[in-house]
């Protein structure tokens, strides 16, 4: 993409003012998608990005730029305006990269970009046909099959020279079922760090079938009621509930500016002693997986707390220079445009010491949240907020009747303390999580868990 | 290579495949931005970024490709898989590459250029020291926040159709954190303008809103009347502009679909798009079909005038599009969405909303709309923060609660509006106004 030699010249161009570190991120990504609605191949887009990002750094302070220009001129403009704004006068520093290829332990044997779009497409319609076909109330069905085929080369001062190519594949069904004049919909919308082998073990159809079997529940579902309830939240993207109430108030970025309710509680008790919390860039082929962090530093299981002690935060290296402490291999970025963050890779409670049984079983009156939405969190507050997409009541430790229309609100170090029953049977779900360095691939997920008391917001 | 250069290259290109029907369209987007913490500079970024889409009718069906590698070899690579790509389409929806309007609008701005970034750089810092000024609470996590934007947009197509537009603005961003005790709190103010003199009132108002909120409680779950500030009221909106489009409408993906002409609000509820309102920084004269924008009442009166169409959904319905078939940016392909979209005006002050409320709330803080509302269904339950009303004035401070309800009878129930549009001043390409908003009787879940 770069030669080692351009990206000498360009890191010599931008720490030629004084500043004490540069790296250089370029990045050919091929973005393919087909998306079906009402039956038919409605698009197909096909988007090539290709550009380069360059930043440096004086203590901690970041100058940034980024270009698609990737011509030798381009590259040296982009390195030069860095130069200019990081610093003044002119120090010469020689720069010396040396190549390094890190393991790839995230394979694609089917790689999309070599795949027909019809195939693709095919694909694609065996799960939305399947949703369609489930009930005669599904009015409408929506899905996409996206994939991404992503090409990364980081260089910096230190004399780094390296590359990586991630793939990622992920399909993804919205039914809508109606009755009456109202809709109601479901989705569901697996992914993973591999090619279109993907689809070998997760089938198309069952994607389909179960967005499908949400709607429908749903349409037969009343208005949740309000107010503060014992919660039992169900495995898998269940797991948003650590990722936005706890997770997003560990990284760097908010830590490091003392803008976090967890900043300086290292070695703490922060939550209930069932609670051990997970952030693993290393679960081979998972969605939120990659090889190395977006500035190179390989990636690596941080665990976060540990029966309920704070242990570790996420830490990229502007965090890690103001914080003084290891970087984590939590640096992400959307791509070239952004400035690399830190962020959440696969993260997710593990398995307690609670029976599921016995999780249901406690309640007395409260919701089961089956499936969970996305949400939100102030990391300053805590405060957060996540949608229920399928819920019941639960009545003398028996799932009832489903509920729809809810959504848990409550803060990061309330709920820690209030989840009191951790279950066995961890699973983790895909998402799009989306902060300061823009949208990138997670993984929650978690056991079936019991919250004491949250506020469940209905009507 | 030139945006002249590239389109000769696809041109010949799209004429060596023997394409009849193709549109080019071509974005240069250059940001420039200035973030200080800790009363400095902490971070300088800069981009230039580019994108070029080739789109093209084959067989009927419409292909698209987009890249931004600008060489001569990508060009024609560009072609080859916009065609491949078409083939696989097998919606009825008939592609249409447009033959022009009769008249394009000229945008009545000056010239956008991108700011100077040592003009930012000082704002950035006189804002943060003006917002430290303000408090002796104002802590760490407290930043300023400059940037400024300028895109260029080409679009032309087989059928000699050739516009342009260049569009831009600058604006500064306030977070303000202030702490008492154990309590932290923060809160944002953002507004267009590159000097400190435009920006004045941010650290002001920004500290004031992060104070008012410390000490806040709970409040019962129950119903309440409630008072939406326009600044949240707008979210609804946007989270809600699907519901006006005529695709989602065909597809039975929203709840308006057969309901032009009928009543859909209270009569006291008027909502517009206004491609060419004066203070919109993205005029847009066409949209990304080429097709000229207007202004036009979507709601007037309580009764859906009409829903917002692109060429396709408007063949569909035997009328015109509105000039709502816009491009996200280059890589998106053609979707509905309005430009400068409002709730309008109704002629009470705040005070006097308070005084109609009687007892109950008013909503300053709403979050979490990409997961609380679902536009298939109108069903919201978001999580909010705001202040308890109480005989009619603004009283204590209130957290943690969610409001819930559905947003086809929330347009039906609103009961009063506030004289003043609040206007969301970042963002892309659309924005969304609304005054203050008295609704009764909303459920409220709280303690």
């Amino acid at each position: 993409m770069i030669a080692k030699s351009w990206a000498e010249e360009v890191l010599a161009c931008a720490v030629s003012t004084g500043a004490d570190f540069a790296e250089l991120y370029g990045e050919h990504t091929r973005n393919q998608s087909v998306f079906m609605v009402d039956g038919k191949i409605d698009r197909v887009t096909d988007n090539l990005l290709s550009g380069v990002g360059i930043r440096a750094f004086l203590g901690t302070r970041t100058v940034f730029a980024s270009t698609s220009d990737l011509s030798r001129e381009g590259l040296l403009r982009c390195a030069a305006s860095v130069a200019a704004a990081v610093g003044e006068g002119k120090r010469e520093q020689a720069v010396r990269l040396n190549e390094r290829i890190f393991p790839n332990i995230h394979p694609a044997t089917v790689v999309p970009s070599g795949v027909e779009a019809s195939e693709r497409a095919s694909l694609l319609r065996e799960g939305c046909f399947a949703a369609k076909e489930y009930d005669e109330s599904i009015s409408q069905v929506s899905g996409s099959l996206s994939s991404v085929d992503h090409t990364i080369l980081i260089a910096n001062t230190e004399g780094l020279y390296t590359t990586d190519r991630h793939i990622r594949t992920r399909m993804a069904v919205q039914a809508v079922a109606s009755r009456d004049g109202e809709n109601q919909s479901g989705s569901d919308s697996p992914g993973a760090g591999c090619g279109l082998e993907l689809f070998d073990r997760v089938s198309p159809a069952d994607i389909g079938k179960e967005a499908a079997r949400q709607a429908t529940v749903n349409l037969r579902a009343s208005y949740c009621p309000a107010g503060v309830m014992t919660v039992a939240i169900e495995n898998g993207f269940g797991g948003v509930i650590f990722h936005e109430a706890c997770g997003h108030s560990l990284e760097a970025t908010s830590v490091a500016i003392g803008a976090s309710q967890m900043a300086g509680k290292l070695g703490q008790q922060i939550a209930n002693p069932k609670v051990t919390a997970i952030d693993d860039g290393t679960v081979p082929g998972a969605w939120g997986s990659v090889n190395i962090d977006d500035e190179g530093t390989p990636t690596q299981r941080n665990v976060l707390i540990e029966n309920g002690i704070l242990k570790s935060y996420l830490i990229d290296r502007l965090g890690s220079r103001r914080m003084g402490m290891p970087m984590t291999g939590s640096a992400r970025r959307q791509n070239y445009q952004y400035e690399a963050t830190s962020r959440m890779t696969n993260t997710f409670i593990a398995n307690g010491p609670d029976r599921n049984e016995d999780i249901i079983a406690s309640i007395e009156n409260g919701l089961y949240c089956r499936k969970m939405g996305g949400g939100s969190v102030n990391p300053l507050t805590g405060a957060f907020n996540f949608a229920v997409t399928e819920g019941y009541l639960v009545r003398n430790g028996k799932i009832c009747e489903p509920v729809r229309g809810a959504s848990l609100i409550g803060t990061g170090s309330e709920i820690l303390r209030n989840i009191d029953m951790v279950g066995q049977n961890l699973e983790t779900a895909q998402g799009m999580c989306g902060s300061a360095s823009g949208s990138v691939p997670t993984d929650v997920g978690q056991p079936l868990i019991r919250v004491s008391t949250i506020t469940v917001g209905g009507r | 290579m030139s945006f002249e250069q590239m389109k000769d290259a696809l041109v010949a290109a799209a004429e060596r495949a023997g394409l009849e029907q193709y549109e080019i369209y071509f974005e240069q987007d250059e940001t420039v931005s200035v973030e200080t913490l800790k009363e400095e500079i902490s971070s300088f970024s800069s981009g230039v970024s580019g994108g070029i889409s080739f789109r093209c009718v084959v067989g009927g069906k419409m292909g698209y490709a987009s890249g931004e590698l600008m060489t001569p070899e990508a060009m024609e690579e560009l072609v080859s898989r916009a065609v491949s790509n078409a083939k696989c389409i097998d919606s009825t929806d008939e592609a249409v590459i447009f033959t022009g309007s009769p008249r394009y609008e000229t945008v009545d701005l000056p010239c956008p250029a991108l700011a100077d970034p040592a003009l930012l750089r000082k704002t950035a810092l006189e804002l943060q020291a003006a917002t430290y000024a303000e408090s002796g609470k104002v802590g760490d996590g407290t930043q300023s926040y400059m940037m400024s934007m300028v895109s260029e947009i080409h679009l032309c197509n087989s059928n000699g159709l050739s516009l342009s537009n260049r569009v831009g603005t600058t604006a500064g961003y306030q977070a303000a954190v202030v702490r008492e005790g154990d309590e932290a709190q923060e809160a944002f103010e953002a507004a267009v303008g590159s000097r400190f003199e435009e920006l004045r009132r941010l650290p002001e108002a920004a500290v004031r809103k992060a104070l008012d909120k410390i000490g806040a409680g709970q409040i019962d779950s129950g119903k309440y009347n409630v008072v939406f500030d326009g600044e949240e009221f707008r979210d609804f909106l946007a989270t809600f502009s699907d519901v006006f489009s005529a695709k989602q409408a065909q597809l039975g993906l929203s709840l308006l679909a057969g309901k032009e002409g009928e009543t859909v609000a209270a009569p006291c509820v008027t909502v517009t798009d206004d491609p060419m309102r004066a203070g919109y920084a993205m005029q847009t004269p066409f949209d990304g079909e080429g097709v000229a924008t207007c202004r036009k009442h979507v709601i007037e009166g309580g009764v859906l005038k009409t829903l917002l169409y692109d060429l396709t959904t408007a063949k569909k319905a035997g009328r015109e599009s509105t000039g709502n078939g816009q491009r996200g940016g280059y890589s998106s392909p053609v979707t509905i969405a309005p430009y400068s979209f409002s709730l309008a005006a109704g002629d009470c002050t705040r005070e006097e909303l308070f005084t109609l409320a009687g007892d109950g709330i008013f909503i300053t803080e709403c979050k979490g709309f990409h997961a609380g509302a679902n536009s298939v269904t109108g069903d919201f339950s978001i999580e909010s923060a705001g202040f308890r009303i109480r005989n009619g004035k603004r009283a204590e401070p209130i957290k943690s609660f969610t409001v819930a309800g559905n947003f086809f009878d929330l347009l039906k129930s609103i009961d009063c509006l506030g004289n003043e549009v609040r206007w969301s001043p970042l963002g892309g390409f659309t924005v969304f106004g609304s005054p203050d908003v008295l609704v009764r009787g909303m459920s409220i879940a709280g303690k």
